[in-house]
């Protein structure tokens, strides 16, 4: 039976922690079972405790310990690593903000010291790391760079790409894009993370593979429209992607009705303050993030592909508060890493999506310029089988 | 056709979130489908409303809407107010306004008057046109079996029932057409005469693919309360298909404070659940068919089966966006509008009436066990066989 540490900034109701590792102790819902893992959460560092977080409870109920150090927890109080998994969840918790307006959760700094154990020990373990590696891209890249060196699986990312889509589609495998959109909502940074990493999913999949970003632009306000009006953006792309939405604001708010957002003009009423996140890929291919608060409140996307005449369009399914069985759809992955000890798909997808999300944030930062970023120079091939939940 | 079908609606209210808004809505506005937002080639020119209360939104419609005409009765909203039929198709639309219940329970929506008056003028005018009829045929089985039956001996293309067998499933997946089941069983909410027949018709969608198709009931036992609970210690139902179909669930209710998704133990579930439903019903081919409402527990329709020479279970959840709390459109009415649309231009329903006949005939059974102390109702009346489309019918594109 494997065993696990869980190293986590806090451990309450709702908060990542809490999603992730209870399932792992309570099972969760995989294939039209309840699925309980041949796993077990021995030890636990928790960064944070406020009044009524939950780690002393659940290592009295469940058998496990917590500890004082990430070192402690994973040598289980021993003085050698004695576990065979690492599930590090860095979200939520009481955290500064930068200038760029990012959360510094501590995800290096917590991967770090797993890796200083892996080296002192002789034993590498994997490591999933929830959503982004970090908000800095060098350390988010030493971070995949790590996993390389000392030969452990890294797995990271958002529930978005791996959950169930409306409909079931994916890009198809190799097949050349003409170009992407990607409808988003929620603050940044933490929301425009998970659009762009459920963007990034699909795109990833187009002929040659991913071959890196070579400059991003963040723009806001009017501009946005004046760039779709420009073709910057598609207006056809966007237009499938709303197709799939079930949550278009004004309206539909008021007496139910469908609504045409873009045909009767309301999209551009009910948005206050669109945001455009252009991504300029190296092999010449572009997609747009659109962040449309009070247009709609769910993720969808769109994609053309070159000869065949309708795109490609899809809603992430985020399901409902509190089961969130999305996340239960990241476990499943979580669980074949820890498995096998190999990333059902490449950690390099959030090492890009990191970075790409830090240079968007330094152009809106530094006046919405456009910004050449030859340091996303990540190239990588996406599994050809689908890893989102189909089954 | 060449020319763009006109299509008389014929409802009972109109407001914010009843189904006349939801189907009216989607031919007038358009909605999102296949990458595009959708707008069905043909035009909705009347509207009859049987009740205009406070909440009415149909007033806005017709202004918004100046092709769509409204008209004080059902035979001038299908003439146009002139002599003779003048549409290309009904829409009868008989579910939310104010209606009196009957003593068992059941809300006594105008579904078959409403369908007679359209008959009438179909026989005035010697000829007839294809209908979609919301929901469940009506509330009394020899009713639904006339309007049955006028249907065939009338020949024109009609269509009912829920959305439900249409909408997302999760995952997206059918019954594999021609596999032998041994039982099937689902797993849904809301009340009798209500949302006990989207669950029928959730669990008749994916059964009557199977090997040598529909055959009928013969009888329905329904369970409440105690009972249910003895019944399902007894395993009368499968605990695994029980399981199975809870696993498909969203939105299971957490039973232990401070966790977000366990699965309930018995004990739990009898807390939660305060006045649990089941309807067992056996088909002529032997298929043993258990329709559970669970109230409290899930907020969503999830279906499982035992397939196939080794048993294997199937199980999906039948996704419905519902507003307010998850959603703002209710589109699972999409694809239901989808199929309408279909119909309307081929003059062929896109999946047999008889289900929605049968799954009448089994909320009808279902009810009279409940009033009649959870008697074992015999259903000779219920030998309604039919043969499923061989193309699925539910929405995944």
């Amino acid at each position: 039976m494997k065993r696990i540490a869980v190293i986590t900034t806090i451990y309450r109701y709702l908060s990542h922690a809490q999603h992730f590792a209870d399932r792992f102790l309570v099972g969760y819902p995989k294939e039209g079972k309840w699925h309980r893992p041949d796993m077990k959460v021995v030890s636990l560092y928790v960064d944070q405790k406020p009044e009524g977080e939950q780690s002393e409870d659940r290592a009295r109920e469940f058998g496990f310990t917590v500890y004082p150090t990430i070192a402690e927890a994973l040598r289980y109080g021993g003085d050698q690593i004695a576990v065979d998994a690492v599930l590090s969840i860095g979200e939520h918790g009481d955290y500064p903000n930068n200038e760029l307006s990012q959360v510094l959760y501590p995800r290096y700094e917590f991967f770090k010291e797993c890796v200083k154990v892996f080296e002192d020990d002789g034993r590498a373990v994997p490591i999933f790391n929830d959503k982004h590696l970090s908000y800095n891209f060098e350390k988010a890249k030493e971070m995949v760079d790590d996993g390389h060196r000392l030969g452990f699986g890294v797995l990271s990312g958002s529930s978005l790409p791996v959950t169930w889509r409306l409909p079931d589609v994916d890009i198809p495998y190799d097949h050349e894009l003409e170009g992407a959109v990607m409808v988003g909502v929620g603050g940044s940074d933490p929301m425009d993370y998970h659009a762009l990493e459920a963007m990034q999913c699909m795109v990833e999949r187009r002929k040659g593979g991913e071959t890196g970003v070579a400059a991003v632009q963040l723009i806001d306000g009017d501009e946005v429209w004046k760039a779709g009006e420009d073709g910057r953006w598609s207006l056809e792309l966007l237009e499938a992607a709303l197709s799939r939405s079930d949550t278009p604001c004004g309206l539909t708010d008021e007496d139910g009705r469908t609504q045409n957002l873009i045909g009767t003009g309301e999209l551009y009423k009910l948005v206050d303050n669109p945001a455009a996140y252009f991504i300029e890929y190296n092999d010449g291919f572009k997609a747009t993030l659109l962040m449309l608060n009070g247009a709609v409140r769910d993720y969808c996307f769109a994609a053309k592909l070159k000869n065949e005449p309708i795109p490609v369009s899809t809603q992430f399914f985020l399901t409902p508060t509190p089961n969130v069985t999305y996340s239960a759809c990241l476990i499943a992955k979580i669980e074949e890493l820890y498995e096998t000890g190999v990333a059902p798909y490449p950690a390099e997808r959030t090492l890009l999506v990191s970075g790409t999300l830090e240079s968007c944030l330094k152009s809106r930062h530094q006046g919405h310029v456009r910004l050449e970023t030859p340091h996303l120079n990540v190239q990588y091939r996406a599994p050809e089988e689908s890893q989102h939940a189909r089954r | 056709m060449d020319k763009r079908p006109k299509i008389a609606a014929i409802t009972t209210i109109y407001h914010k979130y009843a189904h006349t808004q939801h189907i009216v809505d989607r031919f007038l506005e358009g909605y999102g489908w296949n990458s595009r937002h959708h707008y069905p080639p043909m035009d909705l020119v009347s509207l009859y409303v049987e009740q205009v209360k406070e909440n009415d939104i149909s007033k806005d419609r017709l202004e918004r809407f100046p092709t769509m005409k409204g008209y004080p009765t059902i035979a001038e909203a299908l003439t146009l107010g002139g002599e003779e039929l003048a549409v290309d198709g009904v829409l009868l639309i008989g579910e939310h306004g104010e209606y009196p219940s009957n003593d068992k329970g059941q809300r006594l929506y105008p579904r078959y008057e409403h369908y007679m008056e359209m008959v009438k003028v179909f026989e005035n005018s010697g000829r007839s046109v294809p209908v979609f009829l919301d929901k469940h045929l009506s509330w009394n089985w020899d009713w639904a079996k006339e309007m049955y039956d006028i249907s065939q001996s009338m020949g024109f293309a009609f269509m009912a029932g829920s959305s439900l067998p249409v909408t997302w499933r999760t995952p997206s997946i059918d019954m594999p057409l021609g596999t032998s089941v041994s039982e099937g069983l689902c797993v849904g909410y809301g009340g009798v005469d209500s949302y006990d027949f989207h669950a029928l018709e959730t669990l008749q969608c994916m059964v009557e693919r199977r090997e040598d198709g529909e055959s009928g009931v013969k009888w329905l036992q329904a369970y409440r309360g105690d009972s249910f609970w003895n019944a399902h210690h007894e395993k009368l139902w499968s605990r695994d298909l029980f399981e199975s179909a809870l696993s498909r669930s969203h939105t299971l209710t957490p039973s232990r404070h401070g966790f977000n998704n366990p699965f309930p133990t018995l004990d739990e579930m009898k807390e939660i659940v305060k006045d649990p439903i089941a309807y067992q019903y056996e088909h002529k081919d032997g298929l043993k068919s258990t329709m559970i409402l669970m109230n409290g527990l899930v907020q969503d329709f999830n279906f499982a089966g035992y397939i196939g020479p080794n048993q294997d279970i199937l199980s999906t959840q039948m996704y419905l966006p519902m507003p307010p709390a998850r959603t703002t459109l209710a589109n699972f009415f999409s694809p239901l509008v989808n199929n309408i649309e279909k119909m309307f231009l081929t003059g062929k329903a896109t999946y047999p009436v008889e289900r929605t006949l049968l799954t009448t005939g089994l909320v009808a059974a279902g009810v009279d066990s409940l009033s009649d102390d959870e008697a074992k109702i015999d259903t000779p009346h219920l030998n309604i066989s039919y043969q499923a489309t061989e193309e699925s019918t539910f929405w995944r594109t």
